[in-house]
């Protein structure tokens, strides 16, 4: 496949820019990993590797989370680049491709998240001298304009990436080592080893690590297939939480 | 659904403050004051018909721009309801303390709700979809972000309705503590089981030569390594390599990026090594 031209590099920055702010509010969802991957896919023409790529990135982001407005992986951003290049290399080598793009450019784009929410700063410093005016109408524009900056700093990176970085990562693609390929691909089935082990972090996993060890055997030795987990996972918490309400009230 | 009180301000003005809420709180997120004027501007429906005096307006729109900052979809709108229905009756003391009291609280609850019980267990069940090429992974997020919206009017009226009564149901909130343990439980059991199902492609093509005497004679056997891990322990590489990223977390105190690049670089070495 050919480059893209400026036409889909304009579209994927768009995606990305509503992507971020239908996150910010209502809370669509929309800038996760996954639904980006699906969505680029669609765009540029080969789904299956966007699913794949924006599995990979939702394994490793299980235990991430924004708390308190802290900056994690841009997954999403990665999820986008990801899935566009990998597309452009298609094929067998298309996901190894894509996720030696998403990966780094998840973790550069942390800088453009910090650089976002410290520019916004000067949305609610108008806002204070609109209000010292009582210029509600001003109000209502900083406000809204707040989004600005969170979107762009999201679509322009990607519409550049995606407009002018074709050439400089398909020749990188298009050159790359069996070694380099392989390693991608080792990288691929690791790296959810990550996102497990910072959930496993959050939880409570000195008092309750009998239950972790009850849904290994489940499917390592008894074959029991994830949605028969995920029913196990219901049925054993359920009757706990009774029994230790039936304990509670005596 | 809603008992909206007498005076100036109508349920019109309650309805808007709702919506501009729940669509555009974090729109101007930033770091001085992260959802302050997202609150401001959702509240000013209100204050405008409250306070006719440009002066006691100002006032009430100083109070409304200080620091807030809390779950957006899992708390916001219902402290934000509690501090309509205050500020509707002209009682600004009990309105901020509201907003200041139960933003920790909610914080603390709606984030491990969100992060640590639900999404966690959505996204571990889309992947697997998606990594079989079912668009079924993606169409999950994407109602799960319709889910958590669907919830949040429903938390404005309880909060507008409750009013002060809604710090002590979250002060006391014992019920919420046993629900919160139950579900931990369930996504315990269904990350133990995933674990070993996500990263089953984890295998080792090492083999090695064994030379064994049968009946007097000397054969070559061929004899592969996975086969005696599996015996031993199945699944017993994506257990290390999750151990490993555990151990890296709680003892050695490193930051995720870290320990992606360590994984990435593990990964190089053992694929080149033809270890893994």
């Amino acid at each position: 496949m050919e480059g893209y031209g400026i036409g889909m590099a304009l579209i994927l920055a768009v995606w990305s820019y509503i992507a971020i702010v239908t996150t910010l509010g209502p809370g669509l969802w929309w800038g996760e990993a996954l639904i980006c991957g699906a969505v680029t896919g669609l765009l540029v023409g080969n789904v299956q590797v966007g699913l794949q790529i924006g599995a990979t990135l939702t394994l490793m982001s299980l235990g991430m989370w924004t708390y308190g407005g802290a900056t994690m992986p841009d997954f999403m951003t990665g999820a986008i680049l990801g899935t566009a290049f990998g597309a452009l290399k298609g094929g067998s080598g298309a996901l190894e491709a894509g996720l030696a793009v998403a990966v780094p450019a998840s973790i550069l784009m942390t800088q453009l998240d910090v650089l976002g929410r410290a520019v916004t700063t000067v949305f609610i410093h108008g806002a204070d001298r609109a209000l010292e005016r009582g210029d509600i109408k001003g109000i209502t524009r900083w406000h809204l304009l707040g989004q600005i900056p969170w979107g762009l700093t999201r679509a322009i990176p990607v519409f550049l990436a995606v407009w002018l970085g074709a050439g400089p990562v398909q020749n990188f693609i298009n050159v790359m080592p069996e070694w380099f390929m392989k390693g991608m691909t080792v990288t691929g089935m690791v790296l959810p080893a990550l996102g497990f082990a910072l959930l496993m972090n959050m939880l409570p996993i000195k008092k309750y690590w009998p239950f972790l060890v009850l849904g290994f055997l489940l499917f390592a030795y008894l074959k029991v297939p994830v949605t028969g987990i995920a029913l196990a996972g219901v049925a054993i918490g359920t009757l706990y939480m009774s029994l230790k309400g039936a304990e509670l009230n005596g | 659904m809603a008992n909206v009180q007498e005076g100036p301000v109508t349920k019109t003005d309650v309805v808007r403050a709702m919506w501009r809420h729940i669509i555009t709180l974090q729109w101007s997120w930033n770091y001085e004051r992260m959802q302050a004027l997202g609150w401001l501007w959702s509240m000013l429906p209100i204050l405008t018909k409250v306070y006719k005096d440009p002066e006691h307006l100002k006032a009430a729109m100083r109070r409304n721009i200080n620091f807030f900052n809390t779950n957006p979809q899992v708390g916001s709108p219902a402290i934000f309801g509690a501090a309509v229905a205050m500020e509707q009756q002209e009682n600004p003391d009990v309105a901020d303390s509201i907003k200041v009291g139960l933003m920790g609280p909610f914080a603390g609850i709606g984030d491990s709700v969100q992060a640590i019980l639900f999404r966690p267990i959505l996204a571990v069940f889309a992947a697997a979809l998606a990594m079989n090429g079912s668009m079924g992974g993606p169409l999950l997020f994407v109602a799960a972000g319709i889910f958590w919206i669907a919830l949040m009017p429903w938390q404005f009226w309880l909060g507008y309705n409750q009013g002060t009564n809604l710090v002590q149901e979250v002060a006391g909130g014992g019920r919420i503590q046993r629900l919160t343990e139950g579900a931990t439980i369930m996504g315990l059991v269904v990350i133990g089981g995933f674990v070993p199902s996500i990263m089953a492609g984890l295998t080792t093509p090492l083999k090695f030569a064994r030379t064994l005497t049968v009946q007097g004679k000397a054969t070559e056997k061929v004899v592969e390594l996975q086969g005696i891990l599996d015996q031993i322990l199945p699944y017993m590489i994506p257990l290390l390599m999750v151990g490993f990223a555990f151990w890296l977390i709680k003892s050695r105190k490193m930051s995720p990026v870290k320990i992606l690049l360590i994984l990435t670089v593990l990964s190089f070495i053992t694929a080149a090594l033809h270890i893994l």
